[in-house]
């Protein structure tokens, strides 16, 4: 495996951290083996891999989800099974398929998730019309059901969760998967602008493109090790496709 | 957390078309239930005064007491047996009174219209028991399993909400989401009785507020058990799937079952083998008193009134000796009946108690005062009547019993004297009395509390199954 931890990174303590973290399920199966990852504030980090990598499974267990075998995700530096309450505080989350309450509005949806994530206390539903609009949600959708809403409106009201929250570690899913490629741009420009207000992002995706796009560090996660990971700096001229098949194909 | 999602479930819930529609049909039942259980509970008033007055009319006209035959008493109509009908219509509410005669209510109301027996009527057990319980599984079959699968399970998770919030969340919203709106029809049902011209009591008020009250807790019971399921089920189709069987079980089969068993455990001897004992031993009697009759002399003389008067006291005699034998006979046999009836039925309701349903129809019936108890307190007031009617008619007849052996001419009267009619108004009243609120409302508290346990244990399974449920 190469790895290069905290080349070109700020030096602050990490959001998102896995420190040599394992899962095997009680099947038996080895989803994730030894993992040892970074992801500071104001930096992007993509997770590419096959299905059945353990990206999602990295997810969970940054989540608690799940318990990880061995090792800890750590989020701003308390392992998520010891509190996950807390961490979830902290943790924003958006899946490959955003779904929500198809009867609800976006704003009533918006709300919802709003106030559970903590966000009780002075908070005004305008509030949620400011950031549909920031995430490109026009006025004119906003009192409509989830239900007539399309693939990438949907994405956008995930990520309009996830920045209404104000978490400082965003966990996205395979988050433009599905999306065509002028919602899946409009989904990345979301992202910069999360990453640029100093949010920590972890994003597992099957797309290099918008993974060399967006991330500033990218790993490639084979068969629930982490067998590639480099800055994005490392990356200048190289061919990731490449590198990414190659690690795929065994031949690195 | 908890007031979050009690929110979210009651917009979701009741912005849902399924809410809707059921919403539409609960009210038009609720609505039809009360209208019509008012309107039949009218026609029973007037069927009720038509049927006494009618009893008195046939005895217009008699000239003497000892014509009197088949007098009768009638079980008076009381509004909540037309709200929760129990056993009301299916038990006898007239019995013939005679001096001697064992006592048999006749003339059930399904009896007399037996095409309202093919399905029975449209009452707030039915909606409660039928409709509301199915209404219970239609919202909360995929409760958490459903969310699973749609996704939300997941992002809901992904914030600082404890498992135990929401699923008490879930329970609750569910539960007020449903019943809250509820409340419109059944309190606008609830204003039918005064404004069709029916009034209710203070008691009888208390009584189908808590009939109302038991109903919701056999919802809540419902809810809960739903919810459980969908929490012990991985897929929503399943869940929908089993909870249609342990409907099918808990409403139609255990009941059912329960009193089939308690049949076979606790054996009660059949109307008819308890009639040819008795008739048996009534032939046994009625040949004693023949060899009595046979054997007697009288003390002789001439005065053929006082011989007759001495017949006609030897024949009273003998006829009070074998009622009062008869009677005890009668009444040995019928308690051995009677207690093992009651056996059987606290077997049979004991064992469908393990029903929620079950568990309602017992405290309904219970406070509607339409329990099997009912026929049992119409009969021993009959019986208290029946002693009273009897000491009315031996002092009017001076015949110890119904059966007229012997007529005694009036001898005093002259000839073409016509002699005054009887006053029917002269008889005793019956005077039916209720069990008290307090006896029903304590009579219902076990049942309510079954259904409050129902509540607490179906809910605490889905609880605790809820704290390790993988919510991925």
């Amino acid at each position: 495996m190469e790895s290069d931890k905290n080349n070109g990174m700020s030096r602050t303590a990490p959001m998102l951290e896995a420190v040599n973290l394992t899962k095997r399920y009680d099947d038996g199966v080895l989803a994730l083996d030894d993992l040892n990852l970074s992801v500071f504030p104001g930096r992007a980090y993509a997770m590419l891999g096959a299905n059945g990598a353990g990206k999602t499974t990295t997810i969970n267990l940054f989540l608690n989800f799940i318990d990880p075998t061995e090792g800890e995700a750590r989020v701003a530096g308390v392992a998520s099974h010891r509190d996950p309450l807390l961490i979830r505080e902290k943790v924003s989350y958006v899946s490959e398929n955003v779904m929500l309450y198809m009867n609800f509005s976006a704003v009533q949806n918006l709300d919802f998730f709003a106030r559970l994530s903590g966000r009780s206390k002075g908070f005004r539903r305008d509030e949620c019309r400011d950031v549909l609009r920031r995430v490109g949600l026009e006025d004119d959708c906003h009192d409509r059901k989830l239900k007539t809403f399309s693939k990438g409106m949907r994405q956008k009201c995930g990520i309009a969760i996830a920045v209404i929250k104000g978490a400082p570690a965003i966990l996205l899913d395979e988050p433009t998967s599905g999306l065509d490629p002028k919602a899946a741009f409009e989904f990345m420009n979301l992202l910069d602008s999360l990453r640029a207000e100093g949010r920590a992002i972890l994003m597992s995706t099957h797309d290099i493109f918008r993974a060399r796009e967006i991330a500033d560090d990218i790993g490639i996660v084979k068969e629930g090790r982490l067998v590639m990971q480099r800055s994005r700096e490392e990356l200048e001229g190289e061919d990731l496709e490449k590198i990414y098949l190659d690690y795929m194909s065994g031949l690195s | 957390m908890i007031g979050i999602v009690v929110k979210k479930e009651l917009f979701e819930t009741v912005g849902s078309k399924k809410f809707h529609i059921s919403f539409a049909v609960c009210s038009v039942l609720i609505l039809l239930a009360f209208y019509a259980g008012i309107r039949n509970h009218q026609n029973n008033v007037e069927r009720y005064e038509a049927s006494k007055a009618d009893n008195l009319r046939k005895l217009e006209g008699l000239k003497e007491w000892h014509e009197v035959e088949n007098y009768r008493i009638f079980l008076p109509p009381r509004p909540l047996e037309s709200l929760v009908g129990g056993v009301s219509n299916d038990i006898g509410r007239t019995i013939v009174i005679q001096r001697g005669n064992e006592l048999e209510a006749e003339g059930s109301r399904f009896g007399d219209d037996p095409v309202f027996a093919v399905f029975g009527f449209l009452d707030l057990e039915f909606i409660f028991q039928i409709v509301l319980t199915l209404f219970a599984i239609l919202f909360a079959y995929d409760s958490v399993n459903g969310e699973k699968e749609r996704g939300t399970l997941r992002l809901t998770f992904s914030n600082p909400i404890p498992k135990s919030s929401y699923i008490l969340g879930k329970w609750t919203g569910s539960f007020v989401a449903v019943c809250l709106p509820l409340m419109i029809p059944l309190l606008t049902g609830c204003l039918m009785p005064p404004v069709l011209g029916v009034g209710l009591s203070g008691g009888e008020w208390l009584r189908l507020g808590l009939v109302i009250l038991s109903g919701l807790l056999l919802f809540g019971a419902f809810l809960a058990m739903s919810i459980m399921v969908s929490v012990f089920t991985k897929r929503s189709s399943s869940s929908f799937l089993v909870l249609l069987v342990i409907w099918i079980f808990v409403i139609l089969i255990i009941p059912r079952t329960a009193v089939v068993l308690a049949a076979r455990a606790v054996e009660t001897p059949s109307v008819d083998e308890l009639a040819a004992k008795k008739s048996s031993f009534a032939r046994q009697l009625m040949m004693e008193d023949r060899e009595k009759v046979d054997g007697y002399r009288g003390s002789g003389g001439s005065d053929m009134e006082a011989m007759m008067r001495e017949f006609q006291e030897f024949m009273n005699g003998i006829q009070e000796e074998r009622r009062k034998k008869t009677d005890e006979y009668n009444a040995r046999l019928n308690e051995e009946r009677r207690n093992k009836q009651i056996v059987q039925e606290k077997t049979a309701f004991g064992l469908a108690r393990i029903s929620p349903s079950a568990t309602f129809t017992l405290a309904a019936a219970s406070l509607a005062r339409t329990s099997l108890d009912q026929k049992e307190r119409f009969l021993g007031e009959a019986g208290r009547y029946q002693e009273t009617y009897g000491r009315f008619m031996l002092d009017k007849t001076g015949i110890a019993s119904g059966l007229r052996v012997i007529r005694i001419s009036d001898g005093d009267r002259e000839e073409g004297e016509a002699k005054a009619s009887i006053d029917p108004g002269e008889i005793p009243v019956f005077d039916f009395h209720e069990v008290s609120t307090a006896e029903c409302v304590k009579g219902s508290i076990p049942d309510m509390g079954l259904l409050l346990i129902f509540n607490l244990a179906f809910f605490a399974l889905a609880y605790f199954r809820f704290l390790r449920y993988d919510v991925r």
